[in-house]
């Protein structure tokens, strides 16, 4: 145990000298923040017209009413868990792919495995210091998102609220280490430099950003701008009765997206941030009878890409492959 | 053969790039998800006509159904997307590998010792993967049209055949700065990695998050070949949007392609579009060539 602990801390701290790293980190706290300042301004711009439009009723003399747009703080937080979804889980790509052709680069990996090391301690320690590294990381992103939401959106958190951003970041935490270990066993497994990030990328690429693009296709409302329901003036109620006759059409795209992790993950942070209108203000009982699943995919995303790291990181795969 | 200098290099980045094994891979997948993009949109076309007669019929409607407009140039829109996204990092992937070739080997310092001018080697170097790129999207515009027929039951018109060709052309435009971009960072980054991931940043930031600073556009809804709404004629967003706009690169390409595959939904025109496109594509053109000989040979820290 003390040999993978040795392993990790040492692997922190190279993180840590990483200016590279820190640069992206910085970069993806950035586009975070932004996302949220971007969503706090449209709400503005909302509240200024509906403003305008009360003005312009009251000025002619109407009684109508118009309901005001409603503030929901977390959902402010909708680009910002895209970012994560998308950005974040390049970054963790490269984390990952990193974190094993430096030892090749340097040629330190002989020099480790002439230690008496545990079959599995080397991957372990990897593991476990990307893990770390992930788990302050995006806390200290929430943290920033959270004092955002406060600052620039001016936006009154409740103690619920904090609890529903804790479990977003549990999600994004398993999300983004998962990203790590398979870059990272993709990198264990490749002699080349270059190939096992060029791999990894192919992957993130067909996960994160086809699968879920095939999906979005093949929604009817995705067709046209603003949507097809609104485009035929169809309501919510009504929206739900005409889809209830594809239902066959839905499984298949529902199925077609669920094959995508990004997909699970981005289907429970929606749903706890309540960005998704079906799950916002609904208890977390109801939320989680509605996304355990969701959940538990990412989940069994994460164990598998523990028990991959750890079998392609051990000495014998591992010293196979170096160039 | 006689050859002169600039043809052989670049039938040599020729050969060297189609010997690349994981540009295969994403060239693999580039090419499939184009082939696959027509049947996408036939399957989304019949769910939404499908949906439209059930409003109809259940009277909640009488608006036109929104697709009776629609050509059969309707079926390439998903290819957009993918060159947006998988087009872009292909060209991004054989930019990095074409210099940094070169680095690895060494072979810049065997060349440089010859009477070759750095512009004219990286010129012909960067000319070779631009004629690569535009075999690729020959190839893909063939496999296109095809799937069209296919989908649409006939050979398609001469008129929808030369807009999907016109469209091919704007993508060679589009990936030329990528490939551009990526021989850069091969070019001035320290190390393989950070060579790759460079560009990957830029390219993210372009198609990610320059469209969400002036429109408020979501990440995921850019997936969507459906162009990003304008942004409002005043306030934050149309000063952001000002701002940002020339450099979103990839909202640019969708507009301009909307308009060439006459997406009803489509509107303006699309000089300023095209312009900002090739305006990219010669700048990163020009930055390529304006490498000086001591980049060139500078050593590597992987």
């Amino acid at each position: 145990m003390t040999e993978v602990l040795v392993l990790a801390r040492k692997e922190l701290t190279d993180l840590r000298r990483n200016r590279f790293m820190v640069v992206l980190f910085v970069f993806l706290a950035i586009a975070v923040v932004l996302s949220v300042v971007v969503a706090a301004a449209d709400f503005r711009l909302k509240i200024a017209g509906y403003n305008h439009y009360v003005d312009a009723l009251t000025a002619a003399g109407s009684a109508a009413t118009a309901p005001a747009p409603q503030l929901f703080p977390l959902q402010m937080l909708r680009g910002g868990i895209e970012y994560l979804e998308i950005i974040g889980s390049l970054f963790a790509v490269v984390l990952g792919y990193s974190i094993i052709t430096k030892e090749k680069g340097r040629g330190t990996l002989q020099l480790i495995f002439s230690r008496p090391l545990g079959r599995y301690a080397f991957a372990t320690g990897k593991i476990l210091s990307l893990a770390l590294l992930w788990t302050v990381t995006v806390t200290g992103l929430f943290l920033v998102i959270t004092a955002t939401l406060l600052l620039v959106g001016n936006a009154p958190l409740q103690g619920g609220d904090y609890l529903r951003l804790g479990l977003a970041a549990a999600h994004t935490i398993g999300y983004l280490i998962m990203w790590s270990l398979l870059a990272m066993a993709l990198s264990s497994l490749t002699r080349r430099t270059g190939t096992g990030l060029i791999l990894a990328l192919v992957l993130w690429l067909i996960v994160v950003l086809i699968i879920p693009q095939i999906g979005d296709t093949m929604d009817p409302d995705n067709q046209i701008p603003g949507g097809l329901f609104a485009s035929l003036q169809v309501d919510k109620s009504h929206e739900q009765a005409v889809m209830a006759h594809f239902t066959g059409y839905e499984t298949t795209r529902d199925l077609i997206e669920q094959t995508s992790v990004t997909k699970h993950y981005e289907r429970a942070t929606f749903a706890y941030l309540g960005i998704k209108n079906d799950y916002n203000q609904k208890s977390l009982g109801f939320i989680w009878a509605g996304t355990f699943n969701n959940t538990l995919w990412l989940l069994a995303g994460l164990i598998t890409s523990i028990g991959v790291a750890r079998l392609a990181g051990t000495q014998k795969i591992i010293l196979r492959k170096v160039p | 053969m006689n050859l002169n200098r600039w043809t052989a290099v670049i039938l040599h980045e020729l050969l060297c790039t189609v010997r690349e094994r994981l540009p295969q891979l994403l060239l693999a997948v580039f090419v499939g998800m184009i082939a696959a993009s027509a049947f996408i949109g036939s399957s989304a076309r019949t769910s939404v006509t499908g949906v439209y007669r059930e409003v109809l019929s259940q009277g909640l409607t009488t608006a036109p159904n929104p697709f009776d407009a629609f050509s059969p140039l309707y079926y390439a829109r998903n290819t957009v997307i993918y060159i947006v996204l998988i087009g872009a990092l292909l060209a991004i992937v054989i930019g990095v590998h074409s210099t940094l070739r070169d680095r690895l080997a060494k072979t810049t310092d065997l060349i440089l010792s010859r009477e070759v001018r750095p512009a004219s080697y990286l010129g012909a170097k960067l000319t070779g993967l631009a004629v690569f790129v535009l075999l690729l999207l020959a190839a893909s515009a063939v496999i296109n049209i095809g799937c069209v027929s296919v989908v649409v039951g006939h050979v398609l018109s001469f008129g929808d055949g030369a807009r999907i060709a016109g469209f091919y052309e704007l993508a060679w435009l589009f990936m030329l700065p990528f490939v551009a971009l990526g021989m850069l960072a091969g070019l001035y980054a320290s190390s393989a990695t950070s060579a790759l991931l460079i560009p990957i940043v830029v390219w993210s930031v372009m198609i990610f998050i320059l469209p969400l600073l002036g429109t408020a556009a979501h990440p995921v809804s850019l997936l969507n070949p459906v162009a990003s709404p304008p942004a409002a004629e005043a306030g934050f967003f149309s000063f952001t949007s000002g701002l940002v706009a020339p450099f979103s690169v990839g909202e640019q390409f969708k507009h301009v392609s909307a308009l060439i595959l006459s997406d009803p939904q489509a509107a303006g025109t699309m000089t300023g579009g095209l312009l900002t496109i090739a305006a990219f594509a010669v700048a990163g053109c020009l930055a390529v060539t304006m490498t000086r000989r001591e980049r060139m040979r500078c050593e590597f820290h992987d």
